[in-house]
């Protein structure tokens, strides 16, 4: 699956100690460290800040490591805080690290060379860059001109997206009279009218409804395919990061805890799988099940069950022997209370949340509409 | 409009300066110079000196950092203020009215030369390069200090200084102002060498010879050390959190 980044991609001038081929990103130990005034309450201790002020060091990145190669699509997890975000703008170049390095297609992201700059986007969910007064077709027409497109590559490419996502009739629109989702759509157009060989998405489907969400993840996933170029991706739906990514970085305390498959997470965090039950309408000895395992919830004639993952065939011959049951499905718990489970197991201070919290955030997270 | 309250000083007085200085006219001259540069500043810069400061302060500046184009030239040229320009026209009216009246004064009657039809131009926008250097560099400090809201009233009260004859410093401690203001931040050479040749080209008087060379070489230092400041801000970035 993986296309090499190698000859076809020469490094810049100046930076020739570089050896290829190579990871088309490179990042070695990494370290963004804030410094931040501490303000206390009050006036007295805003006087006193004007004499001497007390500065903590937060540090948003501390020491990542990390390769990737082309064409590969990599979901960045991690709690609100970790660092997801500050590391995808030290790649876009935005911000400078405190120490370390990164190479992106052979390029130092922060010496914010426009050879970079041509070939690379950032989107992220909660800023837009498109005027807002404007229908988006001009600030489409602006990009032409500042990434030098030539006009008819402009057009295929404008006419291609718009025609996937399904925004064609919306290019004459100011951008403020757009729903959020459309304006999204907006943003990732503009984001991808250059043909970037390297994709940054932050949070693109924040407050987002299912409809949109998922349409969005089917635009990138097909373009992904087709186009072979690389994105990184942060987000906190799970679902964007089942449907897309096949490797997961979670990244928690600015460093990383785990890099691998989304399903190398399941097995490695949790011991159990979830067996649910269709109870015959006689079968009334509800309180039995207890012995089998933890009862996760009895909703007659469904119960639901949490069994050691070793014990799962066991259990389920000891079930079908004692009771009449219409029918069995065995299930790892939702991605959603794993990935809880691995962010508390990295920082306890991080509360692991229960099973009636995730399971309202999920209704809320459904519900949470756009405009 | 402030130019009757120069009518009446000059009411007061027939002369700002001694021996070579600013009568009514060729003050006037000095006043349409004035608003030729800051017409055009604030048509073009001041709205982009203001939305920088709060591009900062929102994060919304790393969009423009993502750009393949010079960072400084995207922030300046972002936006005009068209209704500023009007005060260019204004600036014309009187520069037109003003020449009429010093070629035809009877006693020492101006003569134009095509020369300072090229050279004033030219000495406008260094003068409002200047300008303009001034305004990134104040600007730049928001990096820093993450919200400038005072930034107004710093260039207000650093360009007023330009406002006026130089002339008017070179008293006592004015001195110090002048010094300061002539090599330090160089807002005094920005409008006095414009004025100067087109109001009094033929009275050189001293060594007033060297004063364009002094604001040529203002405006090359002014231009790249605001560049300079504009360069190691951005470096400072720190974005707003998302």
């Amino acid at each position: 699956m993986l296309v090499k980044y190698g000859c076809r991609l020469l490094p810049p001038a100046g930076e020739q100690s570089i050896i290829f081929p190579m990871s088309i990103i490179q990042i070695k130990d990494l370290v963004k460290t804030y410094r931040v005034y501490q303000k206390k309450e009050g006036l007295a201790a805003s006087l006193k800040g004007l004499v001497k002020r007390e500065y903590k060091d937060v540090n948003a990145v501390a020491g990542i490591d990390l390769e990737v190669e082309q064409g590969e699509f990599v979901a960045f997890l991690g709690p609100n805080g970790a660092g997801k975000t500050t590391t995808l703008k030290l790649l876009s170049g935005v911000i400078h690290p405190t120490s370390g390095s990164a190479q992106v297609m052979g390029y130092t992201p922060w010496k914010r060379d426009n050879r970079y700059r041509r070939r690379f986007a950032l989107v992220m969910g909660q800023k837009n860059q498109l005027w807002w007064d404007l229908p988006a077709q001009e600030s489409f027409r602006l990009h032409q001109q500042i990434y030098r497109i030539p006009p008819q590559q402009f057009d295929e490419t404008l006419a291609e997206i718009s025609d996937l996502l399904d925004i064609t009739r919306l290019l004459k629109q100011p951008v403020r009279e757009l729903s959020l989702g459309e304006r999204m759509k907006m943003e990732l157009t503009a984001a991808l009218l250059h043909s970037p060989d390297v994709l940054f998405l932050d949070e693109p489907t924040i407050g987002l409804d299912v409809v949109a969400q998922h349409n969005i993840q089917q635009f990138l996933k097909f373009y992904q395919e087709r186009r072979k170029i690389t994105i990184l991706l942060t987000s906190h739906y799970m679902k964007d990061v089942a449907a897309l990514c096949k490797r997961v970085v979670i990244i928690a305390q600015g460093q990383i805890q785990y890099d691998g498959s989304l399903e190398g997470i399941v097995d490695q965090t949790t011991s159990h799988k979830l067996v649910s039950l269709l109870l015959d309408e006689n079968e009334i000895r509800t309180e039995e099940f207890s012995k089998y395992g933890t009862v996760e919830s009895i909703e007659l004639p469904r119960v639901v069950l949490r069994v050691a993952r070793e014990d799962v065939a066991k259990t389920l011959n000891a079930i079908l022997d004692n009771h009449t049951i219409h029918d069995v499905t065995v299930e790892d718990p939702p991605l959603e209370e794993v990935i809880a489970e691995m962010f508390s197991k990295v920082d306890p201070s991080i509360q692991r949340a229960t099973d009636e919290d995730i399971a309202a955030s999920a209704d809320h997270a459904g519900t949470e509409s756009d405009a | 409009m402030n130019i009757g309250f120069y009518i009446i000083i000059f009411q007061h007085t027939n002369m700002i300066g001694e021996e070579g200085g600013w009568k009514q006219y060729e003050f006037f001259v000095f006043l349409a110079t004035t608003w030729f540069i800051n017409s055009i500043v604030q048509t073009f810069f001041m709205p982009n000196a203001q939305e920088f400061s709060e591009l900062i302060r929102t994060g919304n500046l790393d969009f423009a950092l993502l750009k393949p184009i010079d960072t400084q030239f995207l922030i300046s040229f972002q936006k005009m203020d068209w209704a500023s320009l009007s005060n260019f026209v204004m600036a014309v009216a009187l520069l037109v009215y003003s020449l009429i009246n010093l070629t035809s004064q009877p006693e020492n009657p101006l003569t134009l030369h095509w020369s300072m039809f090229l050279l004033y131009p030219f000495f406008i926008f260094c003068g409002v390069m200047i300008m303009y250097s001034i305004m990134v560099a104040l600007a730049s400090t928001s990096i820093w200090l993450g919200r400038n809201q005072t930034l107004y009233n710093c260039w207000f009260y650093i360009t007023n200084f330009s406002r006026y004859p130089m002339e008017i410093y070179q008293r006592g401690w004015g001195w110090a102002l002048w010094g300061a203001f002539t090599f330090v931040i160089p807002v005094l050479v920005v409008v006095n060498i414009p004025a100067r040749i087109m109001a009094q080209p033929l009275r050189p008087v001293g060594h007033q010879w060297y004063w364009p060379f002094i604001a040529l070489a203002a405006t090359l230092i002014s231009v790249l050390s605001s560049r300079f400041v504009f360069k190691k801000a951005l470096g400072a970035y720190r974005s707003a959190s998302s």
